[in-house]
């Protein structure tokens, strides 16, 4: 035996030993960071060679498709969530590799790309354990988004499906189930220092056999939660529905044979990935920059910069966020990589082509570049909770991004538009219920986000989420009657709330909560955007305004609805101007609020914000300005001075005159104000962020990484996490400062 | 039995006349300037036909019963009054904002997905028209804040002031406490008296509905004000037509929960698609009269096809939150599903998948298939029967639509065989395994969805399309027996003949069959039964009214059942009128579970959960004697000669069939014909497939049957 190969064997052996002796499986990085198509197996290469009708294949991609349909609508209607209430879920079939190659076409499409990752853990890490296996009638339940998730409050659930002993698909839903036993109830706590706060955190697990739940494993899960009636409601709605999706693909290989299924799945996949190429070649070539700028950690007020540049190359879409900012590696917004990706297809899935399938495939041909630990690919010691804080403005750089390609590219599936409003603005609870029982969850209202104005005509007001097409918000009586909320004010569209611009946005609406009859209850909020607009308009129209979470304490407005009456104000601006309640204090804060419980007849308030303008608001019809303001979306104020509308007092006619004198003197006086380009640069450009700024993201050279201070950074290719201290203990420092000055004094 | 029933279609007014044991079907054309022209015409053809005059007719009838289309009309041509609503403070954005999804209420999925294109209806009841007034019930029903009334004044005042023709109140939670809603009447009424000529009509959401969410109720009660007036001008109109002609008894309207009532007891709400519904209770007075116990109504037009079932179990399928045009309302409809697919669904060549697709787009009737000849030129379902040899071009629709092969020939060769490289012929009929498909799949899923194996069932096929298509769609689920119906082209005007009067009241209640926090069953009976015993009540006094004799009242009292904190409700039918024992709470358990795992599987049932009762229902009825249908059981009659025959392209055929065309007229009852052939009568085409056989039956009816 020679040097070299004692070497190689010694090599060998120490291999095998570490293969051998892992300590657990965390999250796969081969897995996670892959969001292309599984190899062509040898199985569907037989069965694409043997059923080649087009036609044929559509019948059965039809029966699946209404399947997928069928099992969405079971899981909607058997599910105890909110969430699945109101259409937060998605049910489909994955290839036998693993691939998501149909789902049902309501719910939520980021989980469309998302999903094959811990089915793709299954086929790696279980089928072949001795331990664990791969058999007909097992089920697994999922949650945990390093493993391929939105986020930990999203239960998957999977089963595979076997022909003649051969696994030929696996059948599943996901579900925003809510309540999961975080250190904060409903499921997204923004208080999680780590993930260890963020309650269940399950890999892909197999939680039965032979198409029943294991009962330890079920008490487990149960006695892990707030809410163990929802666990159990939430488990059994998804595998009764993955089992009747089963049973249609049986149907279907009974009709058609084994080959059909396995050909229609795969072809459906790439067939879908080669239109996308397809139309990706209609674009015009070329690169597009967007930033955004989350304004928080739901802690605390920062600045974050995402930035994207977006390249067009033939068939290709390349997303570059390179350059963004670092993970905060004690707080919830961080990103998982695949969380991100699938947000991303949420922008061509609903708003570029609406019209294509939903399957991962539509993200095929895209490619996202992103550094290491940064916010948009975290490491797995990070939490990411709310991971919305920042993979929904990462969907909005892509959105206002995208026109810039679309509005010339040769043909379009929908309308050009501008930013539709991104932020959940809603409250999750949690407490005991006026039945005594304790629960923990998210309001359904968070579904009416403001649409974006489009390139003809205004957006819709709070219409849907960013993420799921017919969402609803619900019906107060009927959540009145489950939790001890009271919506004093529902959703009532705010005036002037408005993406202004030639085509203007749709209003977000207000919101004013309060509670009663419970011994405990408590609210939280989890939005940014209240320092820094969270979405924007494109070609000159205006983005969403900046919302603050009002809150009234020391007032019962039970009490005032009793004895004083006229103090009653059904608006924020009203409330919080007029005061009409004395001896309460009013505050205004960031909409980052963690589990605060409340007395009953407190009031605490959101606005729901609007959506992007489109186009010059010089350009707006008046009389469009006009009805606006009969319909009190706009006032006076609004009119005037941002749309240079003369309108008259008492009638709200437009004075044609007058608006044009008025709509010449704003023309001039920005031709006045305008400055070369150049000038402006050398304005304005500075080389560090500023002092006072708590920026995080790269400035200038997108290598270079600010981590809060203009001292403190790091390279990109070696991004270090930041670690945020206690926003309470920031404060008690202030007050001992304070209090120092004062003993001093 | 003497009885007319009509049917007022968009397009065709059908008559079915019952009188001495003698049974007539007739139709005329629509007439929406004056709707009683047509009723009347429509009668007087099928008086015609027995030989009796009209005005005797109507004399000695016991009932005229109607089934409309007004409501619907008059809703899409938005020719209703200003309506104003007044709301609780606070709610004034919730039927503007239209539960955020309610944009896509009413439209096919394609739209729905579509969000950048997403626009809202235009609104029946434009923002300015809606006030806030300062009162608030809560869940519980306790007024947590009292109306004002000079606050009620001052809004209706300023609704008043913008015109407003008629006002809706809609207050948060009156389902629970209606005191305010009918405070505010009170106060609106002491401002415009009844008697006075500035008298405004109001309507009390409660009234309207008896289900909570604000949302949906507002909508009802909006579309109720909305098309009041019309309707009841229009059913004036022709209760007056039909007083001169000798018609002394009140008129019987067939409302869309399968049950009919006088005009006294009918809102214009109960109307909306009555006609489709009245169809589906031919399709349930046939199954017991020909001993069918499983049926799937089917019913393909020019642009729809709607589906319905009639079970053994005699479930009765509600839709709680149906869709109205546009509006999710809460009054509960007899379920129908309604898909895009009809004579005149489009197909298309589709790039992506490389094959073709039809629907849900449709040409409609205007400009219709391209074989019309009256501008359309993209390929529909139409031209392909017509290409594969189906439909005969001097003979279509009666002889009253020329038809074209030629222009239909060429709009699949531009828009079919260009881009896939198929022969017109192999177009055509993958044309038809799609639409054929496609019907089989909502079909499939309608039944399986609710948890029965659509093999056990006979397929009902009817409206002009049905029995051309019948054999494919039933051979796509593997239903292998079709019934054609008697009377089939004046469908639901016979099941309007054979409805009960009928009246559905309920309420949301919040009571636990089994609470699983405290592990307590339902101990206290007196609420629920004090409950049903107010349900019964109002149903009774709606019978009262119209004349029924206390004795002749019957009542069915179901209630929804939910598991935990589920969203699904399923419905189950009471064995009894009261809870009177634990027996009673658990007999309702099991039927529960029973009826839930039907639906969602075996096991999937969650009672540790608890057990909710979300809704109560009374149906209050008064049984009416129905025509009496027998099937025929004549058999062996030999087929005549054909009366042409023609070469048609069959999808399970390679190559063209030659074809036998009779004219059904020419068919003696027990007449078996094999496949290929067409049976034309004067309204459709009976397609008998290749692997299937017909046989005639009475009254236009027949049973196609797959031979294998």
């Amino acid at each position: 035996m020679n040097i070299h190969s004692s070497a190689k064997q010694e090599r060998s052996l120490i291999e095998k030993f570490l293969e051998e002796n892992v300590l657990f499986l965390g999250p796969d990085p081969e897995i996670m960071n892959n969001h292309k198509l599984a190899p062509e197996t040898a199985a569907e290469t037989t069965a694409l060679a043997k059923f080649t009708d087009a036609d044929q294949m559509n019948l059965v991609r039809h029966k699946l498709q209404t399947a997928c349909n069928e099992s969405f609508d079971m899981v909607e209607q058997m599910g105890a969530a909110p969430g699945a209430k109101w259409g937060d879920l998605i049910a489909g079939v994955w290839t036998a590799s693993g691939d998501l190659a149909l789902s049902s076409m309501g719910g939520v499409l980021l989980f469309s790309v998302l999903t094959q990752h811990p089915v793709k853990f299954i086929l790696k890490y279980w089928q072949k354990d001795p331990t664990v296996g791969l058999k007909e009638g097992d089920i697994f339940l999922h949650n945990d988004a390093r493993y391929g998730n939105i986020h930990n409050t999203d239960q998957s659930l999977i089963l595979p499906v076997f022909h003649e002993g051969k696994l030929v698909c696996f059948t599943g839903a996901m579900v925003h189930e809510g309540e999961n036993g975080a250190i904060e109830p409903g499921g997204m706590p923004s208080k999680a220092e780590s993930p260890y706060d963020e309650g269940l955190k399950m890999p892909p697990i197999k939680v039965g056999e032979n198409y029943t739940f294991r009962k330890d494993i079920m008490t487990f899960l149960q006695n892990s939660v707030r809410e163990p009636k929802l666990q159990l409601e939430g488990m059994k709605s998804k595998l009764y529905a993955a089992m009747r999706m089963k049973t249609r693909i049986e149907e279907t290989i009974a009709e058609y044979g084994i080959d059909a299924l396995s050909a229609t799945l795969r072809r459906t996949l790439t067939d879908t990935a080669d239109e996308v190429r397809r139309r990706l070649r209609t674009w015009p070539d070329g690169k597009v920059r967007q930033n955004v700028f989350p304004d928080g950690t739901l802690r605390e007020n920062v600045l974050l910069r995402l930035r994207l540049e977006m390249e067009k190359r033939d068939d290709e879409l390349i997303l570059d966020f390179r350059g963004s900012s670092p993970e905060f590696t004690n707080r919830a917004n961080n990103t998982v990589l695949a969380s991100a990706k699938g947000m991303l297809a949420q922008e061509f899935l609903s708003f570029v082509w609406p019209d294509l399938p939903r399957n991962q495939a539509v993200f095929e041909p895209m490619t996202v570049l992103t550094d290491k630990n940064s916010a948009l690919n975290c490491s797995p010691a990070a939490p990411n909770a709310q991971s919305m804080m920042t993979f929904f403005p990462s969907f909005t750089a892509a959105q206002l991004a995208a026109p810039k390609f679309v509005y010339s590219a040769s043909e379009k599936a929908t309308d050009v538009i501008s930013g539709w409003y991104n932020m959940i603005v809603t409250f999750i609870y949690g407490g005991f219920n006026q039945h005594g029982e304790l629960v923990g969850n998210v309001c359904a209202d968070l579904n009416g986000m403001g649409g974006a104005a489009r390139w003809n005509r205004d957006g819709e007001h709070s219409i849907a989420p960013i993420f799921a097409p017919m969402a609803d918000i619900g019906e107060q009586e009927l959540i009145e009657e489950e939790v001890p909320m009271m919506k004093i004010v529902p959703n009532r569209v705010m005036r002037d709330n408005q993406g202004f611009g030639k085509y203007r946005g749709g209003h977000g609406y207000q919101q004013i909560a309060t509670m009663k009859d419970t011994s405990l209850w408590g609210f939280m909020a989890c939005s940014i955007g209240s320092k820094f607009p969270s979405t924007h308009g494109i070609f000159g129209g205006y983005g969403a305004a900046t919302y603050p979470l009002c809150k009234v304490t020391g007032v019962n407005v039970f009490e005032v609805m009793k004895d004083n009456r006229e103090l009653l104000r059904y608006t924020v601006e009203e409330i919080m101007n007029e005061q009409p309640f004395k001896d309460a204090k009013y505050t205004t804060h960031h909409m980052g609020l963690q589990l605060e419980f409340a007395n009953p007849g407190e009031l605490y308030m959101l606005t729901q914000g609007s959506g992007g303008g489109y186009g010059d608001v010089l350009d707006r019809d008046p009389e469009m300005v006009a009805q606006d303001y009969r319909d009190k979306l706009v006032s006076m104020d609004v009119a005037r001075d941002i749309y240079s509308v003369v309108l008259d007092a008492t009638t709200g006619a437009v004075d044609p005159q007058g608006t044009a004198a008025a709509r010449a003197a704003a023309r001039k006086k920005r031709l006045q104000q305008g400055k070369p380009y150049a000038e402006f640069v050398a304005e304005w450009e500075t080389e560090h962020p500023p002092e006072h700024l708590p920026f995080y993201g790269s400035w200038k050279d997108p290598k270079l990484i600010y981590r809060g201070s203009p001292t403190d950074t790091c390279s990109a290719d070696a991004m270090v996490g930041v670690m945020m201290p206690d926003p309470k203990d920031v404060r008690i420092r202030q007050l001992e400062s304070q209090l120092e000055q004062l003993t001093k004094g | 039995m003497r009885r007319v029933s009509v049917d007022i279609g968009g397009t065709f007014t059908d008559c079915f006349l019952a009188f001495d044991g003698k049974y007539v079907e007739s139709k005329s054309l629509t007439t929406h300037n004056n709707l009683s022209s047509g009723f009347m015409d429509a009668l007087g053809k099928a008086c015609d036909e027995i030989g009796v005059p009209v005005a005797e007719v109507l004399e000695g009838v016991d009932a005229v019963r109607y089934a409309t289309t007004l409501g619907t009309n008059a809703l899409i041509e938005r020719n209703g009054p200003k309506v104003g609503l007044v709301t609780t403070a606070g709610f004034e954005s919730t039927v503007p904002l239209m539960r955020a999804r309610g944009y896509g209420d009413g439209l096919g999925e394609a739209q729905q997905a579509d969000l950048p294109a997403a626009n809202r209806p235009a609104a029946l009841v434009p923002m300015s028209n809606i006030v806030g007034i300062r009162e608030r019930i809560d869940y519980k029903g306790d007024a947590i804040l009292t109306v004002d009334e000079d606050d009620v004044r001052a809004q209706v005042r300023k609704l008043v002031d913008l015109g407003v023709q008629a006002f809706v109140v809609a207050l948060v939670n009156a389902v629970v406490n209606p005191a305010h809603e009918k405070q505010v009447e009170q106060i609106i009424l002491s401002e415009y008296p009844t008697h006075m000529l500035g008298s405004i009509p109001i309507v009390l959401s409660h009234r309207v509905a008896g289900r909570k969410g604000e949302y949906a109720r507002a909508t009802s009660s909006i579309i109720d004000a909305y098309l009041h007036d019309q309707m009841y001008h229009g059913m004036s109109t022709l209760e007056i037509a039909l007083r001169r002609n000798g018609y002394k008894k009140p008129m019987l309207l067939v409302h869309n929960t399968s049950g009919m009532a006088q005009m006294n007891s009918t809102s214009s709400l109960q109307t909306i698609h009555s006609g489709p519904v009245a169809g589906l209770e031919a399709t349930n007075y046939l199954s017991n009269a020909f001993k069918e116990p499983n049926l799937i109504a089917t019913d393909m037009g020019g642009t729809s096809f709607d589906i319905g079932l009639v079970t053994a179990d005699g479930t009765k399928f509600y839709d709680f939150n149906p869709i109205i045009d546009r509006w999710l309302v809460s009054t509960p409809m007899t379920y129908l599903h309604t898909l895009g697919a009809g004579g005149g669904s489009i197909a298309r060549f589709d790039r992506m998948w490389n094959a073709i697709e039809v629907g849900p787009a449709s040409a409609g009737s205007d400009p219709g298939p391209a074989c019309y000849g009256r501008g359309g030129k993209l390929p529909t379902t139409t031209d392909a029967n017509l290409v594969l040899g189906y439909l005969d071009e001097d003979n279509y629709a009666g002889g009253t639509i020329k038809l074209s092969k030629r222009r239909a020939e060429r709009a699949i060769e531009e828009h079919i065989c260009k881009p896939t490289g198929m022969s017109v012929i192999e177009a055509a009929k993958a044309i038809k395994r799609k639409v054929d498909s496609n019907m089989a799949a909502a079909i499939f899923k309608e039944v399986a969805v609710k948890g029965y194996n659509p093999k056990n069932f006979v397929i009902l096929s009817y409206g002009g399309g049905g029995p051309l298509h019948a054999c494919g769609y039933s051979a796509g689920i593997g239903v292998k027996r079709v019934l054609i119906p008697p009377f089939s082209s004046v469908f639901s005007a016979l099941g309007a003949g054979n409805m009960d009067q009928l009246h559905i009241h309920e309420t949301s209640v919040y009571m636990m069959l089994y609470d699983a926090n405290t592990r307590a069953m339902l101990g206290d009976f007196s609420n629920f039964n004090e409950v049903v015993a107010q349900l019964e009540a109002r149903g009774r006094d709606d019978l009262l009214r119209q004349g029924a004799k206390e004795e002749d009242i019957r009542t069915r009292l179901e209630l929804d059942l939910r598991y935990g904190n589920q969203l699904a409700e399923t419905g189950v039918v009471c064995p009894f009128s009261r809870i009177e024992s634990d027996q009673d709470v658990i007999t309702l358990l099991d039927i529960f579970s029973h009826n839930y795992a039907q639906r969602f599987g075996e096991g999937s049932q969650a009672p540790e959960a608890g057990v909710r009762i979300n809704v109560i229902r009374v149906v209050s009825y008064l049984s009416h004697a129905q025509v009496d249908l027998k099937p025929s059981h004549a058999k062996g009659a030999g087929a005549p000669t054909p009366r042409a025959e023609r070469i048609c392209h069959f999808p399970s055929l390679a190559e063209g069939a030659v074809t036998a065309v009779y004219d059904y007229a020419d068919l003696a009852e027990g007449t078996v014909i094999n496949g290929p052939a067409l049976i034309e009568t004067p309204r459709t085409t009976y397609l008998v497939e290749p692997d299937w056989k017909l046989t005639v039956g009475n009254s236009g009816s027949a049973w196609l049957e797959m031979k294998s």
